[in-house]
């Protein structure tokens, strides 16, 4: 019986598991798409459209300390409507009708893993 | 005699169906063998998903007659510049500029054919070229444009790199296929990296924009 138990979980475990890992890998198609032009694959915000023109530099999801300032409300709102929105550079653009629901959420989660940080 | 004159009137529509179009349909086989591999011409807009736009060799081109002015397409498809600074679907590789070249003969007539691929989204003669303070505004400052868009002041080149350059739009786009880009981006491109700014813009903002984009050297 406890055998039996401790299968399914394990079983269950490693479902939830695939499932986690799926939604990660989508969030990062997700990430290097949209986001990677200006905040760079790995989010430093080195993104190939930073040149010397680029008046405000793209947020680096990297440095833990500025990242955990921003609730996770914040985060879902300037991805939706952009920098102003926050007070920020309008160089940040509105996403909010070209991305879903899920994909903002998918998004922060994925942010979150780069700052490797919670909102407060 | 009634029988002559459907005989003749017959023969005359047949006549100019055979020397017509027949240009048009060389385009049509000149394209299918040389081109096709990478665009397709039959719409609506195929990709639902990233990994669909990623799958794609070059950009879809079944509003091209619509989107491109006939001059520019014609002498482009002979000596192909490149347009977007990254090459296609990437951000770390420049564009190399190793576009297929096609001969004078061909590109007239694949021009013929692209000219005709044309979009019922995109209302003709609306759009004229004008500079206005608010379109400046939108492009250089209230709107992230310039952040993915080269454009030029005073031929100096300045910019973001992951957009398709619209240095020289001017001549390159028709300003009623921007403005409908711009009004209705997913009839045109569902997935793109760019974002859609017709919640964000009003039509006459949009307008005004396509407008100014349509003065760029
Ligand atoms: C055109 C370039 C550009 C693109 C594309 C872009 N960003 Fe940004 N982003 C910026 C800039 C610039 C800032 C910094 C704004 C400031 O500090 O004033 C920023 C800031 C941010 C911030 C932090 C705001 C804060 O609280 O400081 C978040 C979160 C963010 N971006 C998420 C994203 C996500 C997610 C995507 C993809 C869907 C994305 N960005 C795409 C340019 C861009
Ligand atoms: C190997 C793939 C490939 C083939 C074959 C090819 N193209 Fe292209 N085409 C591309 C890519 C990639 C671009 C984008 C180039 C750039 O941005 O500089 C492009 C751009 C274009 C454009 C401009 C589209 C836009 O939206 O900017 C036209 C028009 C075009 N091609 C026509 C043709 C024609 C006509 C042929 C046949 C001779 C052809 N192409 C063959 C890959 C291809
Ligand atoms: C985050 C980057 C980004 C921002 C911001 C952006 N664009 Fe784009 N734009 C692109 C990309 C990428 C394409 C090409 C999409 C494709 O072909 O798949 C594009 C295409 C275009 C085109 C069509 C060009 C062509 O040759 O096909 C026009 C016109 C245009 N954008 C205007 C604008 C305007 C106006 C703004 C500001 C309101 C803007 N863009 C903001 C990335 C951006």
């Amino acid at each position: 019986m406890s055998r039996f138990v401790i299968v399914t979980a394990m079983a269950l475990g490693l479902a939830l598991g695939v499932v986690g890992s799926a939604q990660a890998a989508d969030s990062k198609q997700v990430f290097d798409f949209y986001c990677a032009q200006c905040h760079g694959v790995n989010g430093d915000g080195k993104g190939i459209n930073v040149t010397k023109d680029f008046a405000t530099d793209p947020r680096n999801f990297t440095v833990t300390a500025d990242m955990e300032k921003r609730s996770d409300e914040d985060i879902r709102g300037v991805i939706k409507d952009g920098g102003p929105s926050i007070s920020k550079s309008p160089l940040m653009p509105p996403w909010g009708a070209t991305l879903s629901a899920a994909e903002v959420d998918g998004l922060l989660a994925y942010i979150r893993t780069m700052c490797k940080c919670k909102g407060k | 005699m009634r029988l002559l004159a459907v005989t003749v009137s017959l023969g005359a529509a047949l006549l100019v169906m055979a020397t017509a179009p027949s240009y048009a349909a060389g385009g049509d086989a000149i394209f299918k063998k040389s081109c096709a591999s990478c665009h397709y011409t039959d719409g609506p807009a195929k990709e639902k998903t990233i990994s669909d736009q990623l799958a794609k060799k070059g950009p879809e081109l079944f509003y091209a007659g619509s989107k491109f002015k006939k001059d520019w397409l014609a002498a482009w498809l002979q000596n192909p510049k490149p347009i977007r600074p990254m090459k296609y679907n990437s951000l770390s590789e420049v564009n190399k500029g190793d576009h297929p070249k096609m001969s004078a003969g061909d590109a007239a007539a694949v021009t013929d054919f692209l000219m005709g691929l044309t979009s019922p989204e995109v209302k003709a003669g609306v759009i004229k070229p004008a500079e206005s303070a608010q379109a400046k505004a939108i492009f250089g400052k209230k709107m992230p444009c310039t952040g993915c868009h080269e454009y030029s002041v005073k031929g100096e080149v300045h910019g973001g790199k992951s957009g398709p350059s619209l240095v020289g739009a001017g001549k390159r786009l028709n300003p009623d296929w921007v403005y409908a880009y711009l009004a209705n981006i997913k009839v045109f491109k569902p997935v793109r990296d760019m974002p859609d700014f017709a919640s964000v813009l009003n039509p006459k903002d949009l307008e005004n924009v396509a407008a100014y984009i349509a003065t760029f050297e």
